[in-house]
Formats: C-alpha cells, structure tokens, sequence
C-alpha cells in the first residue's frame, strides 16, 4: 500500500486541492479507506486528507434555524456524547453509539459513514430516517445541496461528482417540544463490531395525546442501498402511538419489508433478514 | 522499482508520545502503530488483525483510545500520543489501571493487555472529562454493562472477560 497525500488546513487549501487534483479520493477518519486501500499495492490517485483541515462548517455541530448543521467531519463519538442530538434526534445518538467500538467511533466520521455509501452504515440510516439533506461543496467554491433519498445512487455510489466533497448534513428540527418516538435498531451477528444483519432506524414526532404526527422510519442492510420506507410511514400516520391496533403494527411490519430486497451471505439468508426485519419493525411500537 | 520510489513521498512529523516531543520521517501511508514499534521502536502497541477488530493496537490519542492499525500516522501531527509505556510512572510503578488488572488476575498470555489498559484508560479519562465543571449533574460510575460496551472493541481470547471487567469496575469504585 502507498498513495500520495495532500492536507489542506484551510478551505483555500481544499478548493486548490480540489481544482488542481487530476485523480483523487477524500480521507477522514480511514476506517474504511485504509482497509480498501491495504488490498491495493499501488494506487494511482492522490488522497486528500480532510483530517487535520480546520474549517468549522465541516468540523463543528451547530443549531441553525430549522435544525442542525453537523459537519462532515464530525466523529461518531462527538455524536454520541452532543446534548441536541441526544435530546432531539434520538436515532442519530444511537446509531452513532451502535457504530463499531470506541476506538473506531473515535475517529469514523459522519461524512465517511455517508460516503462510503454502504447499505449498511448505520449514521447514514439513521439521517435517511430523519430526513437529511447533505451540503456538497464543489471545487469552484458552490455548494448544492441535496435531499438524502437521493444522496445514495447504488451500493458504494453516490451522487457526489467528481470535484465535489461532502461538506455537512442538515438534519431538519420540526418543531422543538414535539413529543418523540424514536431510535435505531441494530441485528448483528457478534455485538455491534461487524457489518449490521438488519438495521432500522425511526423518527416519530407525535402530539400531546400520543398521535402521530409525522414518521419517518429506514432500513439498513437490507437492499443495496439504505431505503426510506415511505408507505410505511404513510400507513402510520395519524394512528395513536399507544392504542395502534396489532393489525395495523403488521401491516406496517409488512410495508418496512417490502422495501426490503436482501441477499444471502455469509451473515444471514435473506430469508432470516425479511424475518428479522419484520419482527424489529413491529417491535417499535411496543 | 522505478515505479515505486516515483509515489514515495516522506512526511515529516511531530508529536508528543509519552510527554516527550518526537519527530520522524514517515511514508503518507504508514499507520501510527508500525511507527510507533519500529521507528520509535516502542514494542507494548501490539499488531493483532490490523483492522481494527481486536484492539491490541489502542492507544490514546488526546487522551482518547483509537485503533493505531487504522489511524495514518501522518495525522498525529501535534497530537499527544500515549502507548502502555508511557502510563508506567517515570519511577517503574504501575499506573492503577495496570495495578487493578494485575491485583484480579486479568491478564493471562497477556497479548491483549496493553491495548486492553489503553481502552481502560480511555474510559477513566473520558469519565473525568465529563465530569470536569459538571457540579451536581456528575455522572455516576459506569455499570458493567457500560464498562462492557467500551470494551466491545478490545478482544481477549484468555480470560473470558470478567475478571477485566471486575479490575475496571474497581478502578472507578477507587476513583470516588
Ligand atoms: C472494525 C470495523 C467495524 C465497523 N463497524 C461499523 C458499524 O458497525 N457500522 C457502520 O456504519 N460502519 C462500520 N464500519 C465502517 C466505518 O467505520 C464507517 O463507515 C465510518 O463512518 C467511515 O468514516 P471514516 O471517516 O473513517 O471514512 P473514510 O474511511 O475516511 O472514508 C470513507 C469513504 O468516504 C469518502 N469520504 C469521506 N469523507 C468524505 C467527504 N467529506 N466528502 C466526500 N467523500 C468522503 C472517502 O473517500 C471514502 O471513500 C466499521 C469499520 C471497521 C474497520
Ligand atoms: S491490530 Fe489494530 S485493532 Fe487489531
Ligand atoms: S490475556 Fe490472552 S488475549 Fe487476553
């Protein structure tokens, strides 16, 4: 293994890098780099090291009007240990705190975690749930940003260009006192290190009688890409949180799996998957 | 050959390990660990999997336990660095977590120790950072369970886990 490597310090630094670099690739927390680039003798990109760059709009976790910003740069840790996350977006704080172990938490980066596009990273499920948009920066200094349901194009794939960089996610805030429901489901095969069998993640917002509001639920490792489970949100809509009926919890189970289209592996059979993920689905409401 | 010597590009590097200031000449893609047990030649950091799967190869970056299989060293530029060496007192006494594994008998071929105090040590110093300025609201000690979970990614193959569990319940039982 041998690359070269370039560490812009600053955005200047980062947009040369970008407009200058013929073939490159993004690193920040290698967690999923380095082991892709172990299997490789010689590489014939440059890598871009966003680990030492000091730019708060890809560094920091702020509040701005109508949510949160987190930059992409942000650790799996910091999000386990931020008070507004934990508070207001539950399902983010536990996926963060299912991610790997601490030491890799430590380094993983939200924005890794995104762009490395697997079906089934766990802090990308739960920003599909919560409905995210990202924030990409591109060499010649413009931003786009992009809905999440449309970040994910294929497993490993997403929409980001060549030139582009992932700088940060806004995660929508609804409305700050709304009643919640949510949190993040995780089967795997040994403790919470590995790759997840299935994975569910749920955002519930309900009003003072228990009633839901808005849901938004995705499901990991259970198709190519991470998925939004929009029918099954649908269906729940406007049902009570505590009376909902066991007809309507399995006919909900049943649309979170129709969105499902998962392999057999060395993990599990897709059949054990379908189970699994029927069963989880469920279980939210209980 | 020709090919090779083209991408070799040298870094230049300089961190504390161990309270002291090191520099070194380190190739973009070194990892952390193999400089540190054959540049700087300290040999506690164990290589176990290098996949960061069993934690052999913790050690505390800032104060925090990171993999040093999967952390380039390039980005240890300015950081403070602590391997197992540099938690013994400069006099060759134990650090408590140390003396904690050794007093309950938590270690056996002893492969996994130092990665195993590292990720101790990380807990101990994230706990006390937390609680630092934290008045009334200071968390408790950890239960099992949490002390567990933090040890998710530290793999011992001799001793089945309790006994390190019950040495690091002690230690925070001792902190108070
Ligand atoms: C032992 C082990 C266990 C793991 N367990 C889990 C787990 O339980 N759940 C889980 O979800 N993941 C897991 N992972 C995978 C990995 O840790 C996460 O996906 C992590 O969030 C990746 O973040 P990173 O900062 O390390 O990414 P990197 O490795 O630095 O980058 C990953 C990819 O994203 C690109 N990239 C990174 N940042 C940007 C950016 N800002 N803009 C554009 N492109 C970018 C890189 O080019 C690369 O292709 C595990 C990995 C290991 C080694
Ligand atoms: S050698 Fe680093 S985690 Fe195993
Ligand atoms: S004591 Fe042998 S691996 Fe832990």
């Amino acid at each position: 293994m041998d690359f070269k490597i370039t560490s812009p310090k600053n955005k200047a630094g980062l947009l040369k890098a970008m407009q200058e670099g013929k073939n490159f690739r993004f690193g920040a927390g290698y967690t999923d780099l380095l082991m892709e680039l172990k299997k490789q003798e010689e590489t014939s990109f440059t890598i871009i090291n966003l680990a030492q760059l000091n730019d708060k709009t890809f560094t920091e976790i702020n509040t701005i009007s109508g949510g949160l910003r987190i930059g992409s740069l942000a650790t799996a840790a910091e999000i386990v240990n931020d008070k507004f996350i934990t508070q207001h977006f539950p399902a983010l704080q536990e996926a963060a705190h299912s991610l790997a172990s601490s030491q890799i938490r430590e380094v993983a980066t939200i924005g890794g975690n995104l762009c490395t596009a697997s079906p089934s990273g766990d802090m990308a499920c739960a920003l599909m749930a919560l409905e995210a948009q990202c924030e990409i920066l591109s060499a010649n200094g413009k931003t786009r940003t992009v809905p999440i349901s449309g970040f994910f194009t294929g497993p490993r794939k997403t929409v980001l260009q060549k030139k582009e960089v992932l700088r940060s996610v806004l995660v929508p805030l609804l409305e700050k006192n709304r009643k919640l429901h949510s949190g993040f489901i995780k089967v795997g095969t040994r403790r919470s290190m590995e790759c997840s069998v299935v994975s569910l993640a749920y955002h519930i917002h309900l009003d003072r009688n228990d009633s839901i509001v808005h849901a938004g639920v995705a499901i990991g490792a259970s198709a190519p890409t991470i998925r939004f489970a929009k029918t099954a949100c649908d269906l729940i809509s406007g049902n009570n949180l505590k009376t909902i009926s066991q007809k309507d919890k399995e006919e909900f189970a049943a649309k979170v799996v129709s969105y499902a289209s998962p392999i057999t592996d060395i993990r599990a059979t897709a059949w054990y998957r379908k189970e699994v993920l029927f069963n989880i689905s469920k279980s939210i409401f209980e | 050959m020709k090919k090779k010597q083209k991408i070799a590009q040298r870094h230049k590097i300089s961190f504390k390990l161990n309270s002291k200031d090191v520099s070194c000449d380190v190739k973009a893609s070194a990892v952390l660990m193999d400089v540190i047990r054959d540049v700087l030649e300290l040999k506690g950091t164990k290589p176990g999997c290098r996949e960061g799967e069993c934690g052999a190869c913790t050690v505390l970056i800032n104060g925090s336990p990171i993999n040093s299989c999967l952390f380039l060293a390039i980005n240890a530029e300015g950081k403070k660095i602590t391997t197992i060496e540099g938690l013994t007192k400069e006099d060759g006494s134990l650090d408590i977590v140390q003396h904690e594994l050794v007093q309950h008998g938590a270690v056996q071929c002893g492969f996994c120790t130092s990665g195993m105090a590292m990720s101790i040590k990380g807990l101990m110093n994230q706990h006390e950072k937390s609680n630092r300025g934290a008045g009334k609201n200071k968390k408790g000690q950890p239960s099992r369970e949490e002390i567990k979970k933090h040890l998710e990614g530290n793999l011992c193959r001799c001793t089945g886990y309790v006994k390190i569990i019950d040495a690091t319940e002690k230690l925070f039982v001792k902190e108070k």
